[in-house]
């Protein structure tokens, strides 16, 4: 996978220029998970507040990137590699863009919950997912980055892992709202947050797929771990080019 | 100094030397054009007046006992008579001072010897005419002819006319009797060649040239064609054969023609025993002169014809000699046309090779087939430019104005033929 | 905990990215060294209308065309893409034999049409060429009328018997490739006063009216512009109901739009061949690649 080589000086520039905007805000919403996560663990509401504002930007960026992308299809006619690239960044902002948003709502919780400091005794369990997720969310990133299709694999697998961690929080927080039904509603607020970080991870698998389709041409969205490793992962997870079947007489 | 400023200041250079070319090449052109103008005003003003013939009216009496004639002469009788002897008794009538033997002779020269042939035609035609007194117009002698034309100066010492003074005043009174007259020369036109000026027409050089053409044409043409698009369409290319005949082919059209006359002599005529003078030799030898010239325009038009259209034939399942003379040919036509009539005009003006297969005798007679002995226009002019007689000077220049209409007629051909099968499509 | 640590380093003053690409990247560049190697893709089918075997085409000591083998299949329409002097055109005319007018040419290898050699010594290039139709890059009408052209290989071959079956050979090829309605007033006008969209039908009209197995194209809309461009292409996605076609185009997208399968020449040799759709979004040789994204071969 190569961006440049283009015949059409300009035609790298513009594939570059969506590569690099997509990078960055790859970082923008990368950073914005990590602060509403440090807001919400440090009960800090300066930090949230500045994270709920910056969502416009993330969204702003999506809308650019966006128009980019249309301008490219339209005028350049990508096909093969070129073609997966703009596709795969038109899905992957999409879920970028919902990440910002999860981001944000964990930001507006991370507001209202520091008001009460009554989360202390679920801060471990919190801050162990949201580790997971944000760790998921920058191998992903960084796949993307590399256009690395191993280590998107790798990432992929990662997703049972915080769907782990999301029920034990759960059950936890089932646990203690039926000791002491007057922290239902933290514990809920609690709850939403561990949503949302679940669903960055969610939304992190799918930019591990768009990686892979991006690297390998293979759609692999809702096909199990196995099937993907198995199938285009071949020989202990090392790469092969491409096939050369033989030409029978 | 900036760029614009550097352009500017070359540009003065620059149209100036534009100028000046095309000084020059107005200069060339027009010098091209003198030259041709007074190429054709000195032929055109030497040779309008033999289109134009003085005639003598001599009012004769058929005497048939000056004839010698008895009283029912049969045809043979008529045709034996001494017609002759009544042209000069009439001119002795009329002009009863010519005493002297060589004034006599002159005063008989007066008419063509031709008249007594017209009076003889005109008996035989009419047997009644016997006995009558008729007016006729015949033929004025060369010297009459050139002095009424206005090319004799009568102010001129005797000594250095060809009229003498008594001669003079005969064709004075004539002249003052009204029985003097230029006429269109038809003459010119229906005669072959003759010793004498005034009888000598290009009739039979004309034919002569025709056959000869007709000859080279069957030939030259049909050869020349096939043999182009063979060379063109079938034969293998990078061929050492196909070059070697390529590069014959092409140093045969630079070979001067007297060589092929030598050819003609020696194959035609020594080894096939061709008749000699015959427009058959003749057309032989042109066709071997034109056929280089024929094959080479033809392949030209062959070769500019687009393969995109051979392409799309044999797509189609055409096999090659559809090809060739389905498509190609039909295309390339109007040049090879072309082609083949500027090789024509070529060899209708060719004199040197006609001259070594005897083309070049005189012959009185108008040739019926290219069997006949015959000469050729180019020939006739050579033949008639080296007479004396101030009055062939004239037919010389006639005959090369006809000749260039000729020419003049077969490339209006080649431009009419070419923009008729151009404008097909 | 990571949290202070970006994933990401982005400039964003700079449009190189400073991230460097491995994976299959490098992969990419270690085949451009490599030799093309064997076809890669599904170069041969079952049952399939036209065979080829290890063709190897000389043009003298020149070899054009490699050891190609790849099969047309029926009713299918195969284009063929690649960089100027690859060898798709010259391979193209083996399959009727249009290589025979040039004398240095000299083919080898097994084509079969139907099981039949091609290249059979009984075989003959009228006959053959009376299966194969095929249709050129400049359209290049007879100058001759619009009927004529269409009639020339009808007459030529004998296939009506009267008049009236002429004229409805005509008709029909004329409808057929789409021209009919726009012509038909004009039928004995000269072919060459059509639009170079129109002559170009008028030429498939040509092909079409001895009704061949196989139509070959030869960049058949590389002198048209886009809306007679459009026409043709509608016109061979129709053909190809009854025809196989084999079509050399220099624009992807045109091989993008028509054809099922694509084939990929490059220097001589066929690099990849494969389903259209899978050509133009996965192409599997990093060749192919490259050309069909713009890229420097």
């Amino acid at each position: 996978m190569e961006l440049g080589q283009h015949i059409s000086q300009r035609y790298n520039q513009e594939l570059e220029n969506i590569r690099n905007q997509v990078l960055k805000m790859g970082g923008l919403v990368e950073q914005q998970s990590i602060n509403a996560v440090k807001a919400l663990l440090n009960h800090d509401p300066e930090l949230a507040r500045e994270v709920a504002s910056r969502d416009d930007e993330v969204n702003s960026m999506e809308v650019a990137i966006d128009e980019e992308c249309t301008r490219v299809i339209a005028k350049r006619q990508p096909a093969a590699s070129d073609l997966r690239l703009v596709v795969a960044v038109i899905k992957t902002i999409t879920d970028l863009e919902r990440i910002g948003d999860e981001a944000q709502k964990i930001a507006l919780y991370a507001q209202k919950l520091s008001l009460r400091d009554t989360v202390n005794d679920m801060h471990s369990e919190l801050a162990h997912l949201s580790r997971r997720v944000l760790d998921t969310l920058r191998d992903s990133l960084h796949a993307f980055a590399r256009l690395d299709a191993n280590q998107a694999v790798e990432t992929l697998g990662q997703d049972k892992h915080i769907d782990k961690e999301f029920e034990n929080l759960s059950r936890l927080l089932i646990t203690h709202m039926m000791e002491d039904p007057r922290r239902i509603k933290s514990a809920l607020r609690v709850n939403w947050c561990a949503r949302s970080l679940e669903r960055i991870g969610d939304h992190a698998q799918n930019l591990c797929e768009y990686v892979i389709y991006l690297v390998k041409g293979k759609d692999v969205r809702h096909k199990s771990l196995e099937h993907i490793r198995a199938k285009h992962f071949p020989m202990d997870d090392e790469e092969t080019p491409f096939v050369t079947p033989k030409l029978a007489d | 100094m900036n760029h614009t400023e550097k352009i500017q200041h070359s540009l003065k250079k620059r149209h100036a030397r534009e100028k000046r070319f095309r000084l020059y090449g107005l200069l060339s052109v027009s010098i091209s054009i003198l030259f041709l103008l007074s190429l054709l005003g000195d032929i055109g003003f030497k040779g309008m007046p033999a289109f134009w013939q003085t005639k003598v009216k001599l009012d004769i009496h058929l005497d048939p006992e000056r004839l010698g004639l008895g009283p029912n002469p049969d045809q043979d009788d008529l045709f034996q008579a001494n017609y002759q002897r009544l042209i000069a008794d009439t001119l002795t009538r009329m002009f009863p001072d010519a005493k002297t033997r060589q004034q006599r002779r002159a005063l008989k020269n007066l008419v063509s010897k031709s008249a007594a042939y017209e009076l003889r035609d005109a008996v035989i035609a009419n047997p009644q005419l016997l006995g009558q007194t008729r007016p006729f117009w015949f033929l004025a002698k060369d010297d009459v002819d050139v002095y009424m034309k206005g090319r004799i100066d009568r102010n001129l010492p005797e000594s250095q006319r060809r009229i003498k003074d008594y001669q003079l005043a005969w064709i004075d009174t004539l002249k003052s009797q009204g029985r003097l007259k230029q006429g269109f020369n038809t003459t010119f036109f229906t005669n072959s060649d003759s010793r004498e000026p005034e009888q000598a027409g290009i009739r039979g050089a004309f034919t002569g040239s025709m056959l000869t053409m007709l000859v080279t044409l069957s030939l030259a043409f049909p050869i020349g064609v096939l043999a182009a698009l063979y060379l063109e369409e079938f034969a293998p290319q990078n061929n050492r054969w196909v070059d070697l005949i390529e590069i014959n082919i092409n140093n045969l059209a630079a070979v001067p023609s007297i060589v092929f006359g030598l050819l003609g002599l020696a194959v035609f005529i020594g080894f096939f025993g061709v008749p000699r003078s015959a427009p058959l030799a003749g057309g032989l030898v042109l066709t071997l002169m034109t056929l280089p010239t024929i094959i080479i325009t033809s392949r030209a038009a062959i070769k500019a014809v687009p393969n995109s259209i051979r392409e799309a034939a044999l797509a189609l399942g055409a096999s090659k000699t559809q090809v060739a003379f389905g498509h190609v040919l039909p295309l390339s036509l109007p040049g090879i046309l072309t082609g083949t009539i500027i090789g024509m005009a070529q060899a209708l003006g060719e004199t040197a090779p006609l001259l070594l297969i005897g083309m070049v005798a005189f012959v009185a007679d108008v040739p019926h087939s290219i069997f006949d002995p015959s000469t050729a226009l180019p020939v006739q002019i050579y033949l008639w430019a080296d007479s004396p007689e101030r009055a062939f000077v004239e037919r010389t220049s006639a005959a090369i104005i006809v000749l260039l209409l000729f020419l003049m007629a077969m490339n209006a051909l080649a431009v009419f033929m070419r923009k008729k099968f151009e404008n097909k499509w | 905990m990571t949290l202070d640590k970006t994933a990401l380093v982005v400039d964003n003053n700079n449009n190189s990215t400073e991230v460097n690409l491995t994976g299959s990247a490098s992969d990419t560049a270690d085949m451009l060294d490599m030799t093309i190697g064997e076809t890669v893709g599904k170069a041969l089918l079952e049952d399939a209308k036209l065979n080829v075997r290890h063709a190897n085409v000389f043009y003298g000591d020149k070899q054009a065309i490699h050891d190609i083998s790849l099969d047309i299949g029926k009713n299918e329409v195969l284009a063929m893409i690649g960089p100027s002097g690859c060898g798709k055109s010259t391979f193209l005319r083996c399959l009727n034999r249009m290589n025979d007018t040039i004398p240095i040419c000299r083919v080898e290898g097994s084509f079969l049409l139907d099981g039949e050699d091609i290249y059979d010594r009984r075989q003959d290039p009228v006959l053959l060429r009376s299966r194969v139709g095929m249709v050129f890059q400049k359209p290049n009408p007879f100058p001759k009328s619009i009927y004529d052209n269409v009639a020339y290989g009808v007459r030529l071959h004998g296939l009506a018997k009267n008049r009236a079956e002429l004229d409805e050979i005509v008709e029909k090829s004329l409808r057929r490739a789409g021209l009919f309605n726009e012509v038909k007033d004009d039928l004995h006008k000269p072919g060459t006063g059509l639009s170079g969209g129109q002559q170009q039908r008028l030429c498939i009209a040509r092909t079409i009216a001895i009704d061949p197995e196989v139509i070959l194209m030869d960049e058949p809309t590389s002198a048209l512009d886009p809306i007679a461009t459009a026409l043709i292409e509608e016109l061979i996605t129709e053909l190809s109901e009854k025809y196989t076609i084999a079509i050399v185009t220099h624009s992807m997208q045109q091989a993008a739009r028509v054809s099922n399968r694509t084939a990929y020449f490059h220097m001589g040799k066929l690099v990849e061949v494969n389903d259209t759709d899978s050509v133009f979004t996965t192409p599997q040789h990093p060749l192919t690649e490259n050309y069909i994204t713009g890229r420097f071969g």
